[in-house]
């Protein structure tokens, strides 16, 4: 992966907001953080810490990123713990609870814990915290999942760990529970540099579609989405066929492979069943995709769908209305934080809803591009990598003054 | 020649406070009870939040009652509170307090819905900081507007009276007390901030500066 300097994001952000940011590490000064979380590969936290550690240290603030060491059956554990904090009906055996104790504990024992703040990732390393009784820096709890229903026995066995920490940040504020400690919210930010989200060539965008023979005779309508029930790839067939009664298009199904979930297929044959021979539907399968090829299919639509029932926050959308395409989402998770309804794209709450937009939109294309500009603008303001390194700024400055004023002038 | 105009800005740590309400009972409760940073949060920070998106919703509290309410008139007023108007959060406060608690003696069954989602409060801490830019005239004031973040406009036109308590923008009281040009000082004091997202409050003044400017080539 290539590392970008913060000046890489000049171009992108503005001058203005790079020389802010610089003017803010400045105030901070020189403190250090390290980041804890359980894999350095796979999964949006590792690709998050991967592109903001380098720009963390380049801002002058001396950042560090570990990973806990386990066996495969805690990762078997904490897996079961990441369903169940999403709600998942689970109960677990006291022996589950004690392997994940001894791993947070041998862990607690290997890592040097002197960074200025720490901040542990999701629930894998949250219990490190647990053998740090005499420590003097600050400790962070960032949650990256929906902790709004969680799994009743879990959440009494994990609470009194997490309420140790002085904070807990939550990526919204429907995902955040009660605690006794402080909350912050950090949106999920994408990277407006990487393969997924950089200018293409239009030749480039082209031979894409063109490589997965998919004719750009009539508008396409796309979603890039795993082929799981709660982004309801079904529906959105549905959608499309009722659409076309009124307006020629085709629709492009993109989705990766997911080893870990048998479901995947049984919902990809039901896809496909919906789909029937129309040669206007094309479906692929990846295992696992190309970022820019992703980015190509995302440029090279007409509109872009999400429509999930049920959502975590869903960057897919705020990287469709990075590239400024009008898009129709769920009303779920962190959907509607993207999608203002109206103002940033089309939220929708059913199959015949969807239809609609895909019509309003293919029909009515100044509304459509204004609605991606918007969407753009949105992005810009609140869902890049440069907003997330400013809230780490922010954070880092507000520990420090214990929050006793909410105004604080930096000089 | 009067004294020199620096540059500051601002930003914002977003927190959650885990309260939420259903109802204008709740929604009022919440309001009475909380800070002035989450009335900050809710008034001040959306106005600057929604600024591109030209939503006419200007705050999170008229927003919500349109959305989830449905509670139009309710909203329309919330809406049409001028922050201009407001140099403590503390008035602010009471005067959404007073619109909804009218509103609910004019239409008490508005009361008795309940949203799908709820509002959810938050609360905010506010870092405020010098940029390097300093100018001395209205021509360098001019050229260094353009180019300061959008940040930094809405600092010094809409957020800096809550921490001077004064019924104006820093810009205006720079122009009339240190360049001694209150024409210009009002004109721009008299922009209706309601009606520009930030981008066209800078150019709104640009423009006005050039304009008096030119008039004072001859």
């Amino acid at each position: 992966m290539t590392i970008r300097s913060l000046l890489d994001y000049r171009e992108v952000v503005g001058p203005d907001i790079i020389e802010e940011l610089t003017i803010l590490a400045s105030h901070v000064g020189s403190r250090s953080i390290k980041m804890i979380n359980s894999t350095f590969t796979g999964g949006g936290v590792a690709e998050m810490l991967h592109r903001i550690v380098p720009l963390l240290n380049e801002m002058g603030i001396n950042t560090e990123w570990e990973v806990i060491k386990a066996e495969d059956k805690f990762f078997e554990i904490t897996k079961t713990f990441h369903n169940a904090l999403q709600g998942k009906p689970v109960h677990f055996k006291k022996d589950e609870f004690d392997t994940y104790l001894a791993c947070n504990e041998k862990n607690a024992n290997e890592i040097d814990f002197d960074a200025d703040l720490i901040v542990i990732h999701d629930p894998q390393p949250a219990a490190l915290i647990h053998w740090n009784h005499h420590r003097k820096n600050r400790w962070i709890w960032r949650c990256h999942i929906d902790l709004s229903h969680p799994n009743k026995q879990l959440w009494e066995f994990l609470r009194p760990h997490i309420e140790k920490y002085d904070a807990a940040v939550f990526s919204s504020a429907i995902f955040s529970p009660e605690l006794a400690i402080p909350q912050y919210r950090f949106y999920p930010a994408i990277d407006p540099l990487d393969d997924k989200n950089r200018e293409l060539d239009v030749s480039y965008v082209k031979s894409v579609f063109e490589k997965y023979g998919i004719p750009k005779d009539k508008p396409i309508v796309t979603q890039i989405s795993r082929y799981d029930p709660w982004k309801d790839p079904v529906g959105v067939v549905q959608a499309f066929k009722m659409a076309r009664r009124y307006v020629d298009c085709r629709l492009l199904l993109v989705g990766d492979k997911a080893a870990d979930d048998p479901e995947s297929e049984k919902i990809l044959e039901e896809v496909k069943a919906e789909a029937g021979d129309d040669p206007d539907i094309h479906i692929l399968l990846f295992s696992p995709s190309i970022a820019t090829e992703i980015n190509a299919f995302q440029r090279g639509s007409d509109v872009i769908m999400q429509k999930s029932i049920k959502e975590g926050f869903a960057l897919t959308v705020s990287e469709a209305l990075w590239k400024r395409r009008p898009v129709i989402g769920g009303a779920a998770g962190g959907i509607p934080a993207q999608i203002i309804d109206g103002y940033t794209g089309l939220l929708v709450h059913s199959v015949e809803g969807a239809s609609l937009a895909i019509r309003s939109l293919l029909k009515q294309q100044e509304i459509a591009k204004r609605l991606g500009e918007n969407g753009h603008q949105r992005v810009k303001d609140e869902f890049l990598i440069t907003k997330n390194l400013k809230r780490y700024l922010l954070l880092l400055l507000s520990l420090d003054r214990l929050q006793k004023h909410s105004t604080i002038f930096l000089s | 020649m009067g004294t020199a105009f620096q540059f500051l800005s601002s930003a914002s740590l977003e927190k959650l406070t885990g309260r939420k309400a259903y109802n204008l009972n709740e929604l009022l409760g919440l309001i009475k009870s909380c800070t002035e940073s989450s009335i900050f949060f809710h008034t001040f920070s959306a106005f600057m939040k929604m600024r591109d998106i030209k939503s006419p919703y200007n705050n999170d509290f008229a927003s919500w009652v349109y959305l989830g309410l449905n509670e139009k008139a309710l909203a329309e007023r919330l809406m049409a509170i001028d922050l201009k108007e407001y140099n403590t959060i503390k008035n602010l406060k009471g005067r959404l307090i007073e619109i909804i608690e009218n509103h609910g003696a004019q239409e008490p069954g508005s009361f008795k819905k309940t949203a799908d989602e709820p509002f959810y409060l938050y609360d905010i801490i506010r870092f405020v900081y010098l940029t390097d830019k300093l100018t001395h005239d209205l021509k360098s004031f001019r050229d260094t507007l353009k180019n300061i973040s959008i940040y930094s406009v809405y600092f010094h036109f809409i957020e800096s009276r809550v921490h001077t308590g004064l019924y104006d923008n820093d810009f205006s009281t720079w122009i009339e007390e240190s360049l001694n040009i209150p024409d210009l000082a009002h004109r721009i004091r008299d922009i209706d901030i309601n009606v520009y997202d930030i981008e066209g409050l800078r150019l709104r003044i640009i423009r006005l500066i050039d304009e008096y400017l030119k008039s004072t080539k001859h």
